[in-house]
């Protein structure tokens, strides 16, 4: 459509390399893109708010920053984007891919790092590659935000328990400072995210023309 | 004369007394209820010696077993009773054997992913079912025109339309009772399982729209009737599922007001679920659907509201109710199959009949896994489809329709009826025998059965929230959309409905999980400690078997004395002071020696005796004391623990911390302390025993929570230093102060337990100077008397530290010998420093090795038994000593020793002189009275 003839056609070939998306979905994407954008070249933060379903997202912060979050960019330096164009949008869409059935062990690998990386950095708030303990709990406190009833000093105890839990599944030889990243994949060794970091709706088509 | 009046004289006025009746034989009036008893106890039984080998039914499932000594048992009565009793009646088997176990897989279905997989379920479900059906009847149909069926076999496309829909539907018992020992992932269980279950509805409404069409004959079908068998189809099946719920609201709501009758609770649950069934069967609804929602849908909140034993309640009954109706089933399959008189056996159906379920199963299957993975995230492989093919197992209901079939007006009835019993068998057997190896073969994902972790749970919930944002900003309604609005409508409304406003309040899945864990670590740790205990495992840094035991116990230690401020691992092993660690290894000789007395009151300390109540009570008061310390340990600054503890901490250990301080700013006469205690290793060796630990480890298991802890916490420090290799890390000053905080904490945990070995404990860090001698003799011989009870000498030794406490105050710099040499001399002197090369291993430590441990304890325990060890280690120390248990007991020969230098020692006399002499050859400056005056001993 109209929308379509705005990207332009060398953003789009672009897009399809890096983020495995079909030109349908980018179409798709980029439509509500410059929805949220109000017809901008760029998101701002501000642009997450008129979203009115996520209101009720208890981690709501976390995430919408998770999205100007340079890391997750792919981006070289860390620290916070101000703006994002639609090429970053997307990157940040491809995280939630879901896996392909020709995938061998290698990529799935790959595929669930990176994934795991996106919510790493989501908890790593102060981009020190380290989940530290103050760090956990803010995360805590969000994920329990929901429920009035339940008192931060349990959010706390509960980041304090799963902290310990951590330490102790990451091997007692070193003074635990906080979750590295290659902690966090110790972690999650055994339990499959499969289910549980995609959005079908990037998989309504098949991805026969990505690569 | 008049006969007596009386209840054993009349036995009634219809039955001309023939003479006072004293028994009289009842059978009749107890008939059936005492059948049932017994067939459920055969079966019960039968179980049993199943499971005696546990070869046999790691290859051979349940099901097979049951069926086969059904069929053998069929035979005896069919030989006894020269006909067939005890059939599986259909009737029995849709009011009484079905409903249990629908009940129990509705109930304890994982509900998440159920609802996750639900468009993959509901495919396989309806159309694997109709396709299934229609190919089978229609293919045997064609079988049958082609003449290769017996002429016999009288029936239209009608009947086998109507043979093909009992015949095709994957049945949940069979499934249930087989996939539950091959252990599939969860995804393809719950896909396989969730099948057999919601097929109920297409399998009842195929069943009753043919049963009618044959009833009608195919010459007055209309084509009205087509339409209305496709509308009873969603009559059926919606009505029964809203039935489900429906009944599920109810029951829910029910048991937010059960509150005052805790007891019934249960009830309520298998009430409810039961008229559930009924409801649905009387409007012949889909019955198995109507439960299993209900099930489902219920147990969030029925959970929430009804109390912890309810909870255990329901789960048990509920699984010992559905485990033996599966049983009984299975049984009585395999006893039906004998009735010869209902069969008709014809090869082709039967041959034709299995080829095409197992066929056009896997070609179904194939079909729409194509379909599914369309859509699916994780798209189902080929080894899932085989699996999922070859595990579409028929069973007892297809046996109980096929049964249900009217003779006169289904002809081929006994055809269909030998049929279907060999289907059933083969499905059971041949495929539920075969399924695990192919399941092996194929590498098929197993399920891996990790605890539940807090992280795991922490991060799930954060991905979903994370995917409902994506889908939110993406601006797709998808699934996850759906769910989470579905959450927020659950959290606003319905729970706040059907939940106790008690139970909706901490309503949290992330806070429920962390309790659980937090209770079962508090229980896992009182178990432990037990091994601590009793098992010499801890014991020797050699032990292979000490560094699992450690590597756990390092872990609760930490999650139990849990500081966040300070995560370093190795606190439990950095450098305390010396005081503590010397406090920890004398505990250990004072528990090791003090306890033992209370064992004589291990009746009544045995959780068997203590009454529920109180172990939940302290299961909750750990936890209580659990989360307050955690509090209190954010709170408190890093090097001052003992002043920031809580008001009511204060007021309930008020004394022991006044000690704790006393001893924190002791007197410097460490440097001139005679034992080097981090060498003091050995003495845990010594403190247990082999047959303490075969006749009592249980009980002391019971009976000590507390103590354990310090137990295994000293056992890490001495651990720590014995195997300085093991552990390379710097210690952080950190650490320490936790270490430290977490030995008090411990402690007072301890006195949750029992209030007695605390105090032991405490009284092992108290210094005893010359002037305090006669209290500890005193206190010593009203522990060796015997006559003393555990309570008596633990008021003993508080009264005792209370004197010293005072004492100590005025005693200032003055350097007192350790209590240790007073209340144990063998432990101090077996705790001398030992060689570091094995060849020099003192004698207790080689005799460890070899496996028997020697007993320190006895003096204080058994003076008549002496252990063998001991003796040996006087006869290699060449002592001429009288046997030491025939000797005066210890506080008399010090006396003694004091006043008579030459007077023959005794073993445990030779050893603090030992000790001090060695000791005083170290450090010259010693001027501790006690040493010296051991020394002139010698």
């Amino acid at each position: 459509g109209r929308q379509w003839q705005e990207l332009p056609p060398g953003k789009r070939k672009k897009g399809e390399r890096g983020s495995g998306f079909t030109s349908e979905q980018i179409e798709h994407l980029h439509r509500r893109f410059r929805q949220l954008s109000r017809d901008q070249l760029t998101i701002r933060k501000e642009n997450f708010d008129s979203i009115p379903d996520l209101e009720f997202n208890p981690i709501r912060a976390k995430i919408v920053h998770a999205f100007f979050d340079k890391r997750n960019l792919r981006q070289e330096s860390s620290g916070l984007a101000d703006e994002i164009n639609f090429e970053d949008f997307l990157t940040i869409m491809s995280y939630f891919r879901p896996i392909e059935m020709n995938m061998d062990e290698e990529q799935l690998d790959r595929f669930r790092k990176e994934k795991l990386k996106f919510l790493f950095h989501m908890y790593d708030s102060d981009h020190d590659g380290k989940i530290t303990l103050q760090e956990y709990r803010n995360v805590v406190e969000e994920l329990l935000s929901g429920n009035p009833h339940l008192e931060k000093e349990s959010a706390r105890s509960i980041a304090d328990g799963a902290m310990m839990e951590a330490a102790s599944i990451c091997g007692p030889d070193q003074v635990y400072e906080g979750i590295t990243f290659e902690d966090f994949l110790k972690m999650w060794q055994g339990i499959d995210i499969e289910t549980k970091m995609h959005v079908r709706f990037l998989n309504m088509e098949t991805i026969a023309h990505c690569y | 004369m008049h006969p007596p009046a009386g209840p054993a004289a009349s036995p009634g006025p219809a039955a001309p007394p023939a003479g006072a009746e004293l028994l009289r034989w009842q059978w009749q009036e107890v008939q059936v209820p005492c059948l049932v008893a017994a067939w459920i106890l055969v079966a019960s039984l039968a179980k049993i010696v199943f499971h005696l080998s546990r070869k046999v039914t790691s290859i051979v499932p349940e099901s097979c077993l049951l069926i086969l000594l059904g069929l053998g048992l069929g035979g005896i009565v069919l030989a006894v009773a020269k006909k067939a009793k005890y059939q599986l009646e259909p009737n029995m088997f849709f009011l009484f054997l079905l409903p249990p176990i629908v009940l129990d897989s509705g109930y304890f279905m994982p509900s998440r992913l159920f609802f996750d997989n639900i468009g993959a379920i509901l495919t396989y479900a309806v159309v694997g079912t109709l396709w299934n059906s229609f190919t089978t009847g229609t293919a045997l149909w064609g079988l049958h025109q082609a003449g290769l069926m017996d002429p016999g076999v009288e029936a239209g496309l009608m009947d086998f339309l109507l043979f093909g829909s009992l015949i095709s539907a994957v049945d949940p018992v069979a499934v249930l009772a087989v996939f539950e020992e091959v252990h599939v992932n969860e995804t393809l269980f719950i896909i396989v399982f969730g099948e057999s279950l919601l097929n109920d509805a297409v399998t009842v409404v195929l069943y009753k729209v043919f049963n009618s069409f044959v009833e009608l004959g195919p010459a007055h079908i209309h084509a009205t009737d087509y339409v209305k068998g496709v509308a009873s189809f969603f009559l059926v099946s919606l009505g029964g599922t809203a039935v489900g719920l429906l009944f599920a609201f109810l029951l829910a709501l029910i048991t937010r007001f059960t509150k005052r009758v805790r007891i019934i609770e249960p009830l309520f649950v298998f009430l409810l679920a039961y008229v559930a069934y009924l409801a649905a069967e009387m409007v012949s609804l889909s019955a198995i659907l109507a439960v299993t929602f209900c099930g489902i849908c219920c147990k969030k909140y029925v959970e929430a509201n009804i109390s912890q034993k309810s909870r255990t309640t329901v789960k048990y009954t509920m699984k010992t109710l559905a485990s033996s109706s599966e049983t009984i089933i299975f049984m009585f399959l395999g006893m039906s199959a004998v009735d010869t008189s209902k069969w008709a056996w014809d090869t082709a159906l039967v041959l034709g009949t299995l080829l095409f379920i197992l066929l056009f199963r896997a070609v179904g299957v194939v079909l729409q896994t194509y379909v599914l993975n369309r859509f699916r995230l994780i798209p189902l492989d080929r080894i899932d489809q085989v699996v999922m093919s070859y595990g579409g197992l028929r069973g007892a209901v297809a046996f109980a329709l096929v049964i249900l079939l009217d003779r006169d007006k289904v002809k081929a009835k006994d055809y269909f009826v030998a049929t279907t019993i060999v289907v059933v068998f083969f499905t059971v057997i041949v495929q539920g025998l075969t399924i695990k190896p192919l399941v092996t073969w194929l590498k098929v994902k197993r399920s891996d059965h990790h605890k539940p972790t807090l992280n795991e749970e922490l991060h799930e919930h954060a991905f979903d929230h994370i995917l409902a944002a994506v889908e939110d900003i993406v601006g797709h309604h998808g699934y996850h959309y759906w769910r989470d609005k579905w959450e927020q409508f659950d959290k606003r409304y319905l729970s706040q409905l059907l939940m106790r406003k008690s139970a909706y309040r901490l309503r949290d899945e992330i806070w429920d999980v962390y309790y659980k864990l937090n209770i079962r670590d508090a229980i896992s740790f009182v178990d432990q400690g037990g091994h601590v205990l009793s098992a010499a495992k801890l014991a020797l840094p050699s032990m292979p078997s000490r560094t699992s035991m450690s590597e756990s116990s390092v872990t609760n230690l930490l999650r139990e004395s849990g500081s966040g401020a300070c995560l370093d691992l190795q606190v439990i092993d950095t450098v305390r002071s010396r005081r503590d660690k010397e406090d920890a290894a004398m505990h250990h000789v004072l528990r090791g020696s003090l306890y033992k007395p209370r064992r004589r009151y291990k009746a009544s300390y045995s959780r068997h005796f203590i009454s529920p109540d109180k172990q939940e009570r302290q299961d909750k008061e750990i936890f209580r004391q659990n989360m307050k310390r955690r509090l209190e340990t954010f709170k408190s600054t890093k090097h001052n623990i003992c002043s920031s503890k809580s008001k009511a901490r204060m007021k309930e250990k008020g004394r022991k911390k006044k000690d704790i301080s006393l001893t924190s700013d002791a007197p410097n006469g460490r440097t001139h302390r005679s034992v080097p205690w981090q060498e003091a290793a050995p003495v845990l060796v010594m403190v247990s025993s082999e047959e303490e630990e075969s006749d009592s480890s249980e009980t002391e298991r019971e009976d000590d929570e507390g103590i354990v802890f310090i137990a295994r916490a000293t056992d890490e420090v001495l651990q720590g230093k014995a195997t300085p290799g093991r552990h390379r890390h710097s210690r952080t000053q950190q650490g320490s102060c936790l270490a430290s905080s977490s030995f008090l904490h411990l402690q007072s945990k301890a006195d949750l337990g029992c209030a007695k070995p605390v105090v032991c404990a405490k009284v092992s860090g108290v210094w005893l100077g010359e002037l305090l001698f006669s209290v500890a003799l005193e206190a010593q011989q009203s522990l060796l008397g015997g006559s003393c009870t555990p309570g008596l000498a633990a008021k003993a030794l508080v009264w005792w530290q209370s004197l010293l406490a005072g004492l100590r105050e005025r005693a200032g710099a003055m350097q007192y010998p350790p209590l240790s040499f007073l209340l144990c001399p063998q432990a101090a002197w077996m705790s001398a420093p030992a060689p570091a090369s094995s060849r020099h291993r003192p004698p207790w430590q080689r005799r460890s090795c070899r496996g028997k441990e020697t007993r320190l304890t006895w003096l204080f325990t058994s003076p008549r038994r002496p252990p063998k060890s001991c003796q040996w280690i006087c006869r290699k120390r060449g002592t001429k000593a009288s046997p030491p248990w025939r000797a005066s007991p210890p506080h008399r020969a010090s006396r003694r020793d004091r006043s008579t230098g030459d007077s023959p020692a005794p073993c445990w006399r030779s050893s603090p002189s030992r000790r001090a002499r060695r000791c005083r050859s170290r450090s010259p400056a010693s001027s501790s009275p006690a040493t010296s005056l051991r020394a002139a001993g010698r």
